[in-house]
């Protein structure tokens, strides 16, 4: 009964979300297939970091192993889009779990150091290879909404469509993972390692699975992410990418799946508030541009100072 | 218990979502178009390791705009143009154009520059579908005339493979014999140039592709190396102005000094030497232009527009982005006043498609656009830099060689300019 009901109630929400694509302006359809894509993004974080207990500042190099691996595997062997988000997944899951045998090895700073010079230094191999195509990088074909949807459907509706509806499948799948045996295990591990290895769970193990399993999500936000551009390029996975998803997850809250949807909305919101803030201050194209990162730096500050453990922890220990 | 309030706070979430992200949709006659005001956008980068020199061309169109704005508009509206930095990034720039074309809701993008970034605006916002015009594009790109690919894209600039197919003609008839290097951008705008120069029959000894974005002077100091290392005595550089920069720098300070040739793009003089290029290195260099020299106070559109933009922006100065900038501005005025008293995407496009081949513009070179041909400028004038930075035409006056992007021949073109319309106020 338990199950049927979770089931139902996503339904009810994609039901929502459809309907919702139909009636608000393009521009909020857009920005929703991005929210889609940070919401995977932040799930993949909460997951490694809420449960597992393990820190990576270099997620965004897994998002774009992801969607180089989604657009390289549709140009040389044409694959179909779903089987290139599943090509996504699976092979920075891969490249998640080679540097997750080093993560279970590393605390604290050093894991945080190693993902994050992962982050630094793996878009800029696109530049060194040409089959990564450099600067301008690949094109990703996505086709036009189905004809059927009628002439009105916009491209950016059928994004969203997409990148929503993996966001929901993603959620219920997590859901019940974390509720499983293995989420139990996982928590057991963040919080007390040695009595999680005294009742049989082996740390390390585990540990990597968890890594696995969150870059592999990486992977399919960054073929998603990809998607929304038609294409894939160093410039799309930036350093601030993997800080944005980090400060998406610890806005919403570490432990709670369902939050990483404030944090993807407020990941959206970010540069519209920046902008608003610059027509209001009368200020240059130079603010605007750095504004962004500000905000997020700041927010991120704030909310570790605040409550260590994520806003809404915080929020709900007041009550 | 923990599972249920976790949906109740999914559906919470949900809800808030639909709350934020709904909004009333208004409709009305012609996107960014009203009784007062005609909306228009840019992307460029305004920041970054491209910017300099490029970021000074809105304010060169606003100049023109605030001209023709306060000399009674277009038909009565005035023309407002929204800038937004892209950083040079693709990424950027499709966010950017969603901003301008969803949220801004501009009539036409003008001037948005830069291969990559047009491609994958074209692209991702999907341009031609949407019916959105993106005017006089600032790249050189060959590929953007094709009509079919890029409905509603109009570049201007004559295509990089016409710029490398005139220059491999002008090497070949100056510098038979010498030892040949080239510097290029390892992209679609390098490629391009070497389909040119390969078309022209000319072959490079040394061959020195960089990354977009990479420029700066230690890279530099590598590519100046390979060039000397195999004795190159002509080199070409074939990229954006700060890699022009970058190597020119590096070349004066490792006096190493072969005959350089600069392409069009990164040819300007006056952020050449803002960037650092000593005015010793540049002067002698030979470079290629559609345009009239900046510099040359006696051509009737430069000395209008310097007229124009020295009051408008008191203290900066006049260069070629500033040209490229308010010849860009002027014919979109153009455009704008044969899309009619109540224009309309489709009467703006079929307004340059009718009648800009007949338009008033700076450049030397004739303008090919038609109902099947979207292909702008198409000729080129070489010319050696002075030590002031002024490029003076060689052989004392303007000979342009017009050619186009396929395997057509290189010829002397014969095409007259319109003059400057009275007070530089569009008439047509």
């Amino acid at each position: 009964m338990h199950k049927i009901r979770r089931s139902a109630i996503y339904l009810i929400i994609g039901g929502l979300l459809l309907w919702l694509s139909g009636v608000v302006d393009e521009l909020r359809v857009f920005q929703g297939a991005n929210a889609s894509v940070y919401v995977i993004a932040i799930a993949s974080i909460i997951l490694l970091t809420g449960y597992s207990g393990q820190l990576s500042l270099g997620h965004g190099a897994l998002m774009a192993v992801g969607a180089y691996a989604a657009v390289l595997t549709q140009k040389h062997w044409h694959f179909s889009l779903t089987l290139t988000f599943i090509s996504a997944v699976l092979v920075a899951a891969a490249v998640g779990a080679i540097l997750g045998v080093a993560a279970a090895r590393l605390k604290g700073p050093y894991l945080a150091g190693t993902t994050l010079a992962f982050a630094v230094g793996l878009p800029t191999l696109a530049n060194q290879f040409s089959i990564f195509g450099g600067e301008q990088g690949l094109n990703y074909e996505v086709s036009n909404p189905p004809k059927s949807l009628g002439n009105n459907f916009t491209q950016y509706r059928w994004y969203f469509w997409i990148t929503a509806l993996a966001a929901l499948i993603i959620m219920w799948l997590m859901h019940n993972l974390l509720t499983s045996r293995y989420g139990r295990q996982w928590r057991a591990v963040k919080s007390s390692p040695v009595s999680a290895a005294l009742s049989g769970i082996y740390n390390e193990k585990i540990k990597i699975l968890a890594f696995t399993i969150s870059s592999g999500l990486a992977g399919l936000s960054g073929a998603l992410l990809a998607l929304t551009l038609n294409l894939v390029t160093p410039s799309a996975f930036p350093l601030s990418l993997s800080f944005a998803i980090v400060t998406g997850a610890v806005l919403a809250g570490l432990t709670t799946l369902t939050s990483s949807i404030v944090g993807a909305l407020v990941l959206v919101a970010i540069p519209d508030v920046a902008d608003f803030l610059t027509e209001k201050l009368g200020g240059a194209e130079r603010v605007s541009a750095n504004l962004p990162g500000l905000i997020t730096s700041v927010l991120l500050i704030v909310t570790i100072l605040s409550g260590p453990l994520g806003s809404k922890i915080h929020l709900r220990k007041r009550k | 218990m923990n599972m249920r309030r976790g949906y109740k706070r999914l559906l919470v979430a949900s809800v808030a979502a639909s709350a934020l992200v709904a909004s009333a949709l208004p409709a009305n006659a012609e996107t960014g178009i009203s009784a007062t005001e005609i909306k228009l956008g840019i992307t460029l980068p305004m920041t970054g390791a491209a910017a300099p020199g490029y970021n000074k061309l809105p304010g060169a169109m606003q100049a023109y705009f605030d001209y023709v704005n306060s000399n009674g508009g277009v038909n009565g509206r005035k023309i407002k143009l929204v800038v937004k930095d892209d950083g040079y990034l693709p990424t950027l720039a499709v966010a950017k154009t969603n901003e301008l074309i969803l949220k801004d809701k501009v009539f036409a993008v003008v001037g948005a520059l830069g291969t990559a970034n047009n491609k994958a605006v074209a692209r991702s916002v999907d341009l031609g579908r949407r019916g959105v015009p993106s005017l006089f594009i600032n790249t050189g790109y060959s590929g953007f005339a094709d009509g079919k690919k890029y409905p509603t894209t109009y570049p201007l600039f004559p295509s990089y493979i016409m710029e490398a197919k005139i220059m491999g003609q002008y090497i070949k008839d100056n510098f038979a014999g010498k030892k040949l290097g080239l510097i290029y951008q390892d992209d679609d705008f390098g490629s391009d140039a070497q389909a040119g120069f390969a078309a022209a029959g000319v072959k490079f000894d040394v061959s020195v592709p960089y990354a977009s974005g990479s420029q700066s002077a230690t890279t530099a100091a590598a590519w100046i190396g390979k060039l000397k290392a195999a004795g190159v005595e002509v080199a070409i550089i074939f990229g954006v102005t700060s890699a022009t920069g970058a190597a020119l720098a590096t070349s004066a300070a490792l006096a190493y000094k072969p005959q350089w040739i600069l392409g069009s793009v990164g040819g300007d003089a006056t952020t050449l030497k803002a960037l650092g290029v000593p005015a010793a290195i540049l002067a002698g260099a030979q470079g290629a232009s559609f345009l009239p020299s900046p510099g040359d106070a006696t051509d009737e559109y430069v000395k209008q527009f310097t007229d124009i933009y020295t009051k408008a922006v008191p203290g900066s100065s006049f260069d070629n982005n500033v040209l490229v900038g308010m010849n860009t501005a002027m014919l979109t005025v153009q455009a704008l006043r044969a899309a009619g008293k109540n224009p309309t995407r489709a009467s703006l496009m079929s307004g340059i498609e009718s009648q800009g081949s007949k338009w008033a513009s700076a450049s030397f070179s004739p303008i090919s656009y038609s109902a099947s041909s979207h292909v702008g400028y198409s000729g080129y004038w070489f010319g050696t830099y002075n030590l002031s930075g002024v490029m003076l035409p060689t052989g004392g006056k303007y000979s342009i060689y017009t050619t186009d992007s396929g395997s057509g021949a290189v010829s002397k073109s014969t095409y007259m300019r319109p003059a400057m319309p009275a007070k530089g106020l569009p008439n047509n």
